[in-house]
């Protein structure tokens, strides 16, 4: 768990109507990193540079002791890939990509790779333009983890999948993570299945990495506070609040620093503390975009 | 240079577009048919025949192999491959290649074969044919070069009309160099300096468009 799989350090790369700014990022080996942005955030343009395909205007990008885009070749050896716009092909069967994929890679596993095809309950014989888009998804999820990659990248592989295509992949995906050698980078904008799968999360919005920890400290230091004010006590800017709602006396306020300290200080400026709820991911990653929004221009 | 990833990505192409593979040199052969046995009207029509044939695999090919890998989302497959854009750009241009080579020497072989052989036909058309010949050949590896490089439907159709256009061009002129065209119907092969001067102009082209290609695509940062 000590040596990184991912490094980005300072990595920027400019479109003209979009760029990823300063990006830092460390993938832990053994970890699964959840990757959240909205649509348009940078999270594809953030994998790509990571897999070689664009390559970054500064910084450095190293994967699995790799530089980035000059080693591709050698690092793209260990890591399974499967995106949202990755398509087969076509015209081919599923045993046809199989066989062609078995010699690339050393570590290729033909019995895991017939395992996943009962467990997916895919037919090897069928053509990939026959298969639905959800057999689609798990046809090149079972190309990639056939190979036993050191690292997984894994670009919405959820996204249009029907409810249960989705539980089989995330699934499979689970079962997998008992290799504890095994790092992943999931990129998603559904929180439910990051938070399902996933041991780090890092959120991205506008091309910045606007916070990256451990899942548990995430939902550990992120709370609402819904107070209570009496009448002639106004609301006081406190630290670690990054969001005020409610209204009038009865504030709701969002924190990503909870702790006791926290309850004291509104108890001692008269407040009450009604309730301190707990916040799922999805509400932690809207709370913490819409701060970093408010605190810099659109 | 990945040697084994470059034959592997060749040898996809080749299982993938199997049947129009097999459908050209089908056709090639019909169209060499058609030249030894049908007069003086077969060698017009079997020659039109032959010429569409490998315009027609000229332009299925970068068309198939190159923009519809980017249209229909397989290059992120192939991409993600332990591969560089180099050595994917060297798979694209020698699978296109060897593809078209097989039709394209099929007819030109075939072609000197009857040439050679049928009494009705002049030897003088040799060093015609072999020019022309390979004009098809620059105008196919300009196709090839164009498709790869910009990555458009759009500018590889018009290297295609520029790759036909260019045929009918340099037809027209290498026929009325003096040299070339006072002898083409006659029975005996003149093979002229003007001959080996266009031949070479013609594989220094070839040498240079596909230079270029590497050029460009090796100065690419971007490739999905």
């Amino acid at each position: 768990m000590n040596d990184l799989s991912v490094l980005f350090e300072g990595v920027s790369k400019k479109y003209p109507h979009f760029s990823l700014e300063d990006i830092h990022l460390e993938l832990p080996t053994g970890s699964i990193m959840g990757f959240i942005g909205a649509n348009g955030a940078g999270k594809s343009t953030t994998i790509r540079i990571l897999m070689g395909l664009v390559h970054q205007d500064a910084g450095q990008v190293r994967v699995l002791g790799h530089s980035m885009p000059a080693d591709q070749t050698a690092a793209k050896l260990d890591i399974g890939f499967v995106s949202e716009d990755l398509r087969l092909y076509g015209a081919a069967t599923l045993d046809w990509h199989m066989g062609f994929m078995q010699p690339i890679y050393p570590r290729w596993d033909q019995r895991y790779a017939e395992s996943l095809l009962r467990r997916f309950d895919l037919k090897p014989k069928q053509t990939i333009r026959g298969l639905s888009h959800g057999q689609r998804v798990k046809a090149a999820l079972l190309l990639a983890l056939a190979r036993c990659p050191r690292l997984l990248v894994l670009d919405e592989p959820t996204t249009g999948l029907d409810p249960v295509a989705r539980q089989e992949v995330l699934e499979e995906l689970m079962a997998v993570l008992a290799d504890e050698e095994r790092t992943i980078l999931f990129s998603s904008h559904n929180t439910l299945d990051v938070e399902q799968i996933s041991d780090r999360i890092t959120f991205i919005d506008r091309g910045r990495i606007i916070d990256s920890d451990d899942k548990e400290v995430f939902l550990d230091r992120w709370r609402r506070l819904r107070l209570v004010l009496p009448p002639e006590v106004d609301l006081p800017r406190l630290p670690g609040i990054v969001q005020v709602g409610g209204s009038g006396r009865l504030p709701v306020l969002t924190t990503n620093t909870f702790g006791p300290a926290m309850v004291a200080a509104c108890a001692q400026m008269g407040a009450t503390v009604q309730a301190v709820d707990t916040m799922t991911l999805e509400e932690i990653f809207v709370a913490n975009v819409h701060s970093r929004r408010e605190g810099q221009p659109a | 240079m990945n040697l084994s990833m470059i034959r592997r990505l060749v040898l996809k192409d080749w299982y993938l577009y199997r049947w129009p593979i097999l459908a050209s040199v089908a056709g090639g052969v019909i169209s060499l048919g058609i030249i030894a046995y049908g007069g003086k009207p077969g060698f017009h029509f079997g020659l039109t025949i032959a010429v569409t044939i490998l315009a027609f695999i000229g332009a299925l090919l970068p068309i198939s192999t190159i923009i519809q890998e980017r249209k229909e989302q397989t290059l992120p497959f192939v991409m993600s491959l332990p591969i560089s854009y180099f050595e994917y750009t060297a798979a694209k241009i020698l699978a296109n290649l060897l593809i078209f080579l097989v039709p394209w020497l099929t007819l030109v072989l075939g072609g000197f074969a009857l040439i050679m052989t049928t009494p009705a036909m002049p030897h003088g058309l040799v060093p015609f044919f072999a020019i022309m010949s390979m004009e098809i050949l620059v105008s196919t590896c300009l196709i090839f070069a164009v498709a790869l490089i910009t990555e458009s439907q759009g500018w590889t159709i018009g290297a295609i009309l520029v790759g036909n256009l260019a045929l009918n061009v340099v037809g027209y002129f290498v026929g009325h160099i003096p040299s070339i065209g006072s002898g083409l119907w006659g029975p005996a092969i003149q093979w002229s300096p003007a001959a080996t001067i266009s031949l070479l102009a013609e594989f220094a082209l070839i040498a240079l468009i596909l230079g270029l290609a590497f050029f460009v695509q090796s100065r690419k940062r971007d490739f999905i």
